[in-house]
């Protein structure tokens, strides 16, 4: 019996990875017998060798902890001031006249097309990465945590007040645990656009990270390491949304959407 | 001192009938009916004066006066919109008269506390069983001594063994059960019961209404129950109050002892007389 039910779980896990799998060992086959020039695409052996050298150099770290220096430090500022001013203009309705037109308004512009001002305002110095960062994951974390605070079940938050609880426990135990399903969709979009503004920050002008390591093996014409970077973003990407799932998991296990998720 | 002697065998007496058994012929012996006068010590007693609330300009309640002893299990029906619920929001302080006053009086030594069962459960989904019966609490105690005090009030509802569950793997009746803890663990003085069974279907609304009335029997509280449900005011109350356009339009107190048996000749005679003076109102506009 459980030796079934093991294989079952082993078979289903697997499942998800047929498919990459078999791109992986086509597009091998494909380079190896010349069916693809290796000057354009290399081998999927030569990206891993290209990443091996990378790695012994101890360029790819370099370049890899910068890169996520930025994403981090960017998403924290973008996200945390996102995240407090969801909550105030959630919570407070002076707050939210106050400030929410004006962040529709500057939401509606597209962040990316801000990267000439950035580049006259902070040259290609790590503010220009930062400030990119922060507003693109700004709006996200702020849409969401405000949809999230007004969605609060208004007969839970008169339950706590008929109940006695202080403001401050209402917010901890009522108002918050109401709204962090939808202050995790906020934090999935913020992840995905803090890597793609990265990539374009770091692509377009940067001295060092790995979108500057893929520019420069561009203009050596080492295609494998440009694919190694490629590969890279797609591997942090795909971190990234571990993580967010670990933390639902961990935090929404109340909710039955996500239990079995 | 009288009283707390008569309540002993009362209690005793519906402990051993389980909930839905047949009561056995020598259980509603004399010394069972309950006194009219008032028999508790941590029931809150509430008196209402020339009660007026209005609400933009539109008069809800109008004139009320009344007076519920401690420990009494008062039912309130009347159409939608007679203002039923606003005179328990009012009772309860969740709304302030426009005139009038209302006293709450307890003979107890702290003041109890006032709790109240809405008619959706109400509990929060991101907390477990235990921990929403803690809410009714308030704040502060030590985290052992409150889950302590909520696996209590679980084990008087049946639910002990739910304790760990989240809320959502629960039947609603389950989940008003949950309810029902949240509300007494604090062993209120004052019970306000919001229509709090009218989502269930029939047979688990009979469980619950004996479960409400053996721990109101064993804790003393006021209760007051406001309800669409005739017949669950008349199996429930000592006293019943019709309320129409804001005002107490009749007021019966129900004389039969407990346990009540569903089916009563003289529970049906009654309910059959107030639906009368409900349905009667319709007539003339």
């Amino acid at each position: 019996m459980s030796t079934t039910s093991f294989k079952t779980r082993t078979i289903e896990r697997l499942t998800p990875w047929l498919v990459p799998v078999a791109i992986l060992l086509g597009w091998q086959v494909a380079a190896s017998t010349g069916l693809v020039s290796t000057r354009f695409m290399p081998a999927p052996s030569g990206v891993i060798a290209a990443g091996w050298q990378a790695a012994r150099s101890g360029e790819l770290w370099t370049n890899l902890s910068i890169s996520f220096a930025r994403a981090a430090v960017g998403f924290l500022i973008g996200g945390g001031i996102g995240f407090a001013l969801g909550l105030a203009n959630g919570l407070s309705q002076l707050s939210e006249r106050l400030t929410d037109t004006t962040l529709q308004m500057i939401r509606n512009i597209p962040h990316l097309s801000l990267i000439p001002l950035v580049i006259l305002w902070f040259g290609i110095d790590e503010e220009a990465k930062l400030f990119l960062v922060a507003i693109g994951v700004f709006f996200p974390v702020y849409a969401n945590t405000l949809h999230g605070i007004r969605s609060v079940d208004p007969q839970l938050v008169e339950m706590g007040r008929v109940y006695g609880m202080s403001p401050l426990s209402l917010f901890t135990r009522v108002v918050l645990p109401g709204a962090l399903p939808s202050i995790f969709v906020g934090l999935r979009y913020a992840l995905g656009i803090m890597w793609l503004t990265l990539i374009v920050a770091e692509t377009i002008s940067a001295s060092s990270g790995l979108g500057y390591m893929a520019m420069q093996a561009r203009e050596f014409m080492l295609v494998d390491v440009v694919v190694l970077a490629i590969v890279i973003y797609a591997g942090l990407g795909k971190a990234a949304d571990a993580v967010t799932r670990l933390l639902e998991r961990r935090f929404l296990a109340w909710n039955p959407a996500y239990r079995n998720a | 001192m009288l009283a707390t002697a008569l309540r002993v065998p009362e209690d005793a007496a519906t402990r051993e009938v389980a909930p839905r058994e047949v009561p056995s012929l020598k259980a509603p012996a004399a010394p069972l009916a309950r006194p009219e006068t008032p028999r508790s010590a941590t029931g809150i007693g509430v008196t209402i004066r020339d009660l007026k609330k209005d609400f933009d300009g539109h008069t809800v309640i109008e004139g009320l006066d009344l007076h519920i002893p401690a420990g009494q299990f008062v039912a309130v029906v009347g159409r939608s919109g007679c203002g039923k619920s606003t005179l328990l929001r009012l009772i309860l302080g969740l709304e302030s008269p426009s005139a009038g006053r209302i006293g709450l009086e307890s003979q107890a030594v702290r003041t109890p506390t006032k709790r109240i069962m809405f008619q959706e459960p109400r509990l929060l989904p991101w907390a477990r069983v235990v921990d929403n019966v803690a809410v009714g609490l308030g704040e502060g105690g030590t985290r052992a001594d409150r889950r302590a005090k909520a696996q209590t009030a679980l084990a008087e509802v049946g639910l002990t063994e739910k304790a760990g569950n989240w809320p959502a793997t629960l039947s609603g009746g389950q989940r008003q059960r949950v309810a029902l803890a949240r509300a007494l663990v604090s062993h209120p003085g004052l019970l306000a019961l919001d229509e709090p069974l009218g989502a269930l279907d029939a047979l688990t609304r009979i469980d619950m209404q004996a479960m409400i009335e053996r721990i109101w029997q064993a804790q003393g509280f006021t209760a007051i129950l406001v309800t669409h449900d005739v017949a669950e005011a008349v199996a429930l109350a000592d006293r019943i109050l019709v309320v129409e356009a804001g005002r107490i339009a009749l007021d019966v107190s129900v004389d039969v002892p407990r346990p009540r048996r569903r089916g009563d000749a003289d529970l049906a005679a009654l309910e059959g007389r107030i639906l009368d003076h409900l349905l009667s109102e319709r007539a003339p506009a």
